[in-house]
C-alpha cells in the first residue's frame, strides 16, 4: 500500500532520533539499542506504520511498564511525520498505536518516567555497612538523653530528633529465618546424598579408589523479606521513619518494598539507592497517592494477586506496617489477608497505634486482619522497632 | 567474528523466512496463531539473530511460541526449565561419574590399561540442554528455550548469557566446543523478580497480551479438533467474562482449551447452564474463584454470549 508508506528515512538516523526522544522521555535506551533497531529495520522494511511500530517496540522496549511511554513517544514522533506526508486522513491507516487490547492496567511497579531514573540499579550488595556491631555500639553509647529518643513515639519527636532516630533506624538489621535451598555444599559428615563428582575427584588422588566419600548437604538461605508500608494520611507521623526502615531492608536484606494508600506502588528499585534522602525523594515521586485515604484490602489484594501470586510472597516473611484504619469493608480485608496468609511463611503486622493506652483491635480492618497475622507488634518508637526485628527473625508460625 | 555473526542469519534460514509475513504464515501452518507483534519479534530473533525475551500472563502461549518456532524451522527444541538453585551441572554438562567408576572397575577386572583420556571422553559426558543446543549439527540452528528464567538466580542468568554470547563451551578435559549453528534463543519470564539489566539489554522484548475472544475461539478450534465452532466461540466469550471478575487466578487460554476439550468429551455442543454446572472445575482451578463465579450463576456465564 503506497498510501501508508512512510517517507523513506535512512534506518540509522531514524533509530537514533527515536531512541533520543525515548531517552528524553525517561526510558533507559542506549546507543546499543539504537544500533539494534537500525539492524532490525534493515530486515523488516517499514512498509507501513504497524510494521514500523512493532519493529521499534520489539527492539527498544525492555519492560512491559515502559509501553505507555513508548506508545506516546512513538505516536508523537511518527504521527507528525505521517501527517506531513500525503496520507492525511487516510481511512485505511492501521489502528492507532496503543489501542491494542490491554486486559489489565499497567502494573504499578513501573519505573518512574523521570530522566534521572534511567541510570542502572546501583549495587545493593553490602549495603548493611553498619552491620550488627555498629548497631550495638550505638546502643551501648545510648546516654540518658538518648533514652528519650528510644522510647518516645515517632509522632512526638521534634524534627531534629526525628533525624537522629532515622539515622539509628537506618542501621537496624532485619534478618529473616532460613530455609533449605536446593544448592548443596560438600561435607565430610554423611549427609542425605553423595556428591559423586567430588568423590571421584578425591578418588583420583588415591589411584581411583574412592577411599573418602564426600557427601552433599543442602545449603541454608534466608527467606525473602517483603515490606508493605501504609503511607496514608493517618500514618503520616510514622511514614518517614518507616521508609527509612524499608530503605535499610532493601539495601541490607535484599527485601522487596511496597507502599500503599489508595493503590499499591513497588518501591524496591527507587529505595535501592545508597543515599537515603535521594532514595526517599525518588520514592515520593513514584507513589502519587502519598498521604491519601487507606484502602487496606485494595493494597494487600493488589499485592497478592499481582506480585504475590507470581512468587514474591511464596515462603516469604511479609511485614505490613499499617494502623489498620481502612475505608473498605472488613470482610474484604479478611479475604485479602486470607490469601496472603496462604502464600507467605509468616505475616508480621506493625501497628504504631497499638501502644496507645486503651487501644484494642476490636473493629474494622485491624480486627479482620488480626487472625491471619503471626505476630502483632507496635513499632511506634525506636525501642519498639526492636520488637519488629525480633518478630522478623522468629521462625514459628502461629498455626 | 562476532561482528560478522551479527550481520544476519545463515543462508538457509534466510531462504526459509524471507520476511515477517512468511513467518506468520508458517506459524499458522503449524497451528500457532501469532499476531503481527509476536511474529515481528520472532522474525527478528531468528534473523538478527538476538535472544528474545517473552513475557505475559501464565497461559498466553509463551512456551508454545518457542515450540512452534522450532517446528517452523524444522529443528529440535531444547528446553531448559529453570528453577531456584539450578546450576551449571544441570544446564550445561556433567561427567557421568557412576559410569566412570564402572569403567575403572571393568578395566581393572580385565587388566586392561586405562588412560585418563578414556574416562573423560565424549562417551562419559552427560549433555544438558545448553550443550545440546550448542552441539546441534544443523543444517539449521536449534531453538533453545530457557523457560521461566526469572526462577533461576541472577548468577545463573549471567553464566547462561556468557555461554550464549560466546556460542562456545569449554570442557577442561575435552577442549572448547564451538557451535557450528548458534541456537535461536527464546526466554520466558513470569516476572517473579526483576531480571538483570545485562540480560534485558541483550534481548529483544515482547509482551504477549491476552488475545481478543475471536482469536481465542480460533486457537481453541485448532487445538481441540473435534469441537463445535459455536461451543468454542461461547467458551471464549465466557472466559472473557470470567476474566472481568477479580480472580485470584484468571483463566488463560490453556483453561479455555481444557474446558472445551472436557465439554466435547461430555458430548456438549452448546454452552448452556447445565453444561457450565457440570464443568466448573475444568475452567476455574481455585476454590475462591469458583465461589466468586458461582455467585454470578451458571446462567450468567453461559447465556450472555447468545443474547
Amino acid at each position: 500500500m503506497a498510501d501508508t508508506r512512510i517517507p523513506p528515512v535512512a534506518a540509522g538516523p531514524l533509530a537514533v532520533g527515536l531512541t533520543t526522544a525515548l531517552h528524553r522521555a525517561g526510558l533507559p535506551t542506549t546507543p546499543e539499542r539504537a544500533a539494534g533497531l537500525a539492524r532490525a529495520l534493515q530486515l523488516v522494511p517499514a512498509v507501513d506504520r504497524a510494521a514500523l511500530y512493532w519493529t521499534c517496540r520489539v527492539a527498544l522496549v525492555t519492560d512491559r511498564a515502559q509501553l505507555p511511554v513508548f506508545d506516546a513517544v512513538f505516536s508523537a514522533v511518527f504521527d507528525g511525520m505521517l501527517d506531513a506526508a500525503d496520507n492525511r486522513g487516510d481511512p485505511t491507516a492501521p489502528p492507532p498505536i496503543g489501542s491494542e487490547p490491554r486486559t489489565r492496567p499497567v502494573p504499578p511497579d513501573s519505573r518512574p518516567s523521570t530522566p534521572g531514573a534511567s541510570q542502572g540499579t546501583p549495587g545493593t550488595a553490602g549495603g548493611d555497612d553498619g552491620g550488627e556491631e555498629g548497631e550495638r555500639e550505638v546502643l551501648l553509647a545510648a546516654a540518658s538523653a538518648e533514652e528519650r529518643l528510644h522510647s518516645t513515639s515517632f509522632a512526638d519527636l521534634t524534627p531534629e530528633e526525628l533525624g537522629q532516630v532515622r539515622e539509628l533506624v537506618r542501621r537496624l538489621v532485619l534478618s529473616t529465618p532460613e530455609r533449605r535451598s536446593r544448592r548443596t555444599r560438600p561435607t565430610r559428615r554423611s549427609g542425605d546424598r553423595l556428591d559423586l563428582r567430588r568423590t571421584v575427584r578425591a578418588a583420583h588422588r588415591s589411584g581411583g579408589d574412592p577411599a573418602r566419600l564426600v557427601h552433599a548437604q543442602r545449603r541454608w538461605q534466608p527467606r525473602r523479606l517483603v515490606l508493605l508500608c501504609d503511607v496514608s494520611g493517618s500514618m503520616e507521623p510514622y511514614t518517614r521513619v518507616y521508609l527509612t526502615l524499608l530503605q535499610g531492608a532493601v539495601a541490607g536484606a535484599h527485601a522487596e518494598a511496597f507502599v500503599f494508600s489508595t493503590r499499591l506502588t513497588r518501591l524496591t528499585r527507587q529505595l535501592a539507592l545508597r543515599d537515603t534522602d535521594q532514595a526517599l525523594a525518588r520514592a515520593a515521586e513514584a507513589a502519587p497517592d502519598w498521604a491519601g485515604g487507606t484502602r487496606l484490602a485494595e493494597g494487600i489484594g493488589q499485592f497478592v494477586s499481582g506480585h504475590g501470586r507470581r512468587g514474591l510472597a511464596r515462603g516469604a516473611v511479609v511485614v505490613v506496617l499499617s494502623d489498620g484504619w481502612a475505608q473498605d469493608d472488613p470482610e474484604e480485608v479478611a479475604e485479602a489477608m486470607r490469601r496472603l496468609h496462604r502464600l507467605a511463611h509468616r505475616i508480621v503486622w506493625v501497628n504504631p497505634r497499638k501502644a496507645a493506652p486503651g487501644y484494642a483491635p476490636l473493629v474494622g480492618g485491624m480486627a479482620a486482619a488480626l487472625p491471619y497475622c503471626d505476630a502483632f507488634v507496635s513499632g511506634h518508637s525506636y525501642a519498639a522497632l526492636e520488637q519488629v526485628v525480633e518478630a522478623v527473625r522468629e521462625d514459628v508460625r502461629r498455626r | 567474528m562476532t561482528a560478522a555473526a551479527r550481520t544476519g542469519a545463515e543462508e538457509e534460514v534466510r531462504a526459509r523466512l524471507p520476511d515477517v509475513a512468511a513467518l506468520a504464515e508458517a506459524l499458522d501452518a503449524v497451528d500457532y496463531l501469532a499476531d503481527p507483534g509476536l511474529a515481528t519479534a520472532m522474525f527478528l530473533a531468528v534473523r538478527l539473530p538476538q535472544p528474545l525475551l517473552l513475557e505475559g500472563e501464565p497461559g498466553v502461549g509463551k512456551t508454545e511460541a518457542a515450540k512452534a518456532l522450532a517446528r517452523v524451522l524444522d529443528t529440535p527444541l531444547y528446553r531448559l526449565q529453570c528453577f531456584e538453585g539450578i546450576d551449571a551441572a544441570e544446564a550445561l554438562y556433567e561427567w557421568n561419574h557412576p559410569r566412570q567408576l564402572l569403567g575403572i572397575r571393568l578395566a581393572e577386572a580385565r587388566g586392561a590399561p586405562l588412560d585418563e583420556d578414556d574416562l573423560f571422553g565424549p562417551d562419559y559426558l552427560l549433555r544438558r540442554p545448553l550443550l545440546q543446543a550448542i552441539e546441534h549439527r544443523g543444517p539449521r540452528p536449534a531453538v533453545l528455550l530457557l523457560d521461566e528464567i526469572d526462577r533461576a538466580d541472577a548468577e545463573f542468568e549471567a553464566f547462561t548469557f556468557e555461554v550464549l554470547a560466546e556460542a562456545a563451551v569449554t570442557v577442561p578435559e575435552l577442549g572448547t566446543i564451538r557451535a557450528a549453528h548458534p541456537p535461536v534463543v527464546v526466554l520466558t519470564s513470569n516476572r517473579t523478580r526483576e531480571l538483570h539489566d545485562a540480560l534485558t539489554r541483550r534481548c529483544l522484548y515482547h509482551w504477549i497480551d491476552y488475545p481478543a475472544p475471536e482469536r481465542v475461539a480460533e486457537i481453541v478450534r485448532r487445538r481441540v479438533p473435534g469441537s463445535a465452532e459455536p461451543l468454542a466461540v461461547a467458551a471464549a466469550a465466557a472466559v472473557g467474562r470470567l476474566r472481568s471478575l477479580d480472580m485470584a487466578k484468571p483463566p488463560g487460554i490453556a483453561e479455555v482449551i481444557d474446558w472445551v476439550a472436557a465439554l466435547s468429551i461430555l458430548g456438549v455442543e452448546r454452552l448452556d447452564t447445565a453444561a457450565v454446572e457440570a464443568s466448573w472445575g475444568s475452567v476455574l482451578k481455585n476454590r475462591d474463584d469458583q465461589e466468586l463465579a458461582r455467585t454470578r450463576g451458571a446462567a450468567w456465564l453461559a447465556d450472555a454470549g447468545h443474547g
